[in-house]
């Protein structure tokens, strides 16, 4: 009786923790449309990524040489992605009812397609590409971008 | 210019700007609507807007971008043709209204049918049915009224098929006017739903 009482007591516990952990965890966007090899790179560990694949701020998207991807961020915009290529998404913030707004997502390599969305119609001086090269700054509406 | 010459410059200023050293090159291109923005790039060396379609610069490390040139659209369909071609749907918006409380007026009623088939033309499992209020009455009452205008959406959507779990339902109360008033102004336009399908 005691041992169930305590399995019970851990299950809640463990299962209390991981609803937390998921609210916690606010995504920022999803994997729409996707070709070929195509890993997200989270906390250190690679997923393989997949149709609404769900997106963290601080996701790495990486594709292969004959991966490609499209990704729609929860402000509207529509990010796509050539093979070989690889981007960061740093910050996220779109809650415009507190005026937390911001985005910056971050290319390191490959080719890449921007289409904004209502992030940088509000705060457009608050959405940025990052190159190893250049900052982007994006007031809309559709850039395309290639690191060497 | 002959038309060989003519399909060739475009590689040739290609290879001019990719060259091979680390190099961000951008674009800026009309978006589906045909509209053109706005865009700046800069480093510690220089800053350059673009403002005009199909224009494009380079940035070499340290060095200032490069002032904007014209790039031939076959140019770019050629470098960018994979992003291109992956790039899904803009994500689209719907706004219901309401009389009062959670009753939709007659013409929201008939625009359920729209969403359910903007759902179904994406394969859309990522849905945001987000509740707004007018300004009459409190802060609190308004986050309530909100919070159920969503679910009611939502319940809508759910009964006529849409997966549940594809919906995310969030509320802003009176703080997200769609026409801003004053406080306890009983405003039409305010009294909504919006709905994104992506």
């Amino acid at each position: 009786m005691k041992a169930i009482t305590i399995l019970v007591t851990v299950t809640i516990l463990i299962l209390g923790g991981s609803v937390a952990c998921l609210a916690a965890l606010d995504y920022v966007g999803i994997v729409k449309t996707i070709a070929g090899e195509v890993v997200i790179v989270r906390n250190a560990q690679t997923i393989k990524a997949e149709a609404n694949t769900k997106l963290l701020k601080g996701d790495l998207v990486r594709t292969g040489p004959n991966g490609k991807v499209g990704l729609i961020f929860e402000d509207d915009t529509v990010v796509s992605m050539g093979s070989n290529s690889k981007i960061m998404i740093e910050q996220f913030l779109f809650q415009p009812a507190e005026k937390k707004l911001s985005f910056i997502a971050r290319i390191f390599q490959g080719t890449a397609s921007f289409l904004s969305g209502q992030l940088a119609k509000l705060a457009p001086n608050l959405v940025y590409i990052e190159t190893p090269q250049a900052t982007i700054g994006m007031r809309g509406t559709h850039l395309l971008v290639k690191v060497d | 210019m002959n038309y060989g010459l003519r399909r060739v410059l475009p590689f040739f200023a290609l290879i001019l700007i990719c060259g091979c050293a680390a190099k961000t090159m951008v674009v800026l291109v009309p978006d589906p609507d045909g509209k053109t923005g706005r865009i700046s790039v800069s480093n510690q060396a220089g800053s350059v807007a673009i403002e005009s379609p199909n224009q494009a610069t380079t940035v070499s490390s340290g060095k200032p971008p490069t002032p904007p040139v014209a790039m031939e659209k076959e140019t770019i369909a050629a470098l960018f043709s994979e992003a291109l071609s992956i790039q899904p749907k803009r994500p689209v918006h719907f706004i219901l209204y309401f009389e009062k409380d959670t009753a939709l007026t007659p013409d929201s009623l008939k625009q359920i049918a729209d969403i359910i088939a903007a759902i179904r033309e994406r394969a859309s499992t990522d849905i945001s049915v987000v509740g707004h209020t007018d300004s009459v009455g409190s802060r609190e009452y308004n986050m309530n009224l909100s919070r159920n205008r969503a679910a009611s959406v939502r319940d809508i959507l759910v009964k006529q098929g849409v997966d549940a779990n594809s919906i995310t339902t969030t509320s802003h109360g009176k703080e997200n006017p769609l026409v801003p008033t004053e406080d306890n102004v009983s405003e039409p336009r305010n009294r909504r739903v919006e709905v994104v399908v992506r």
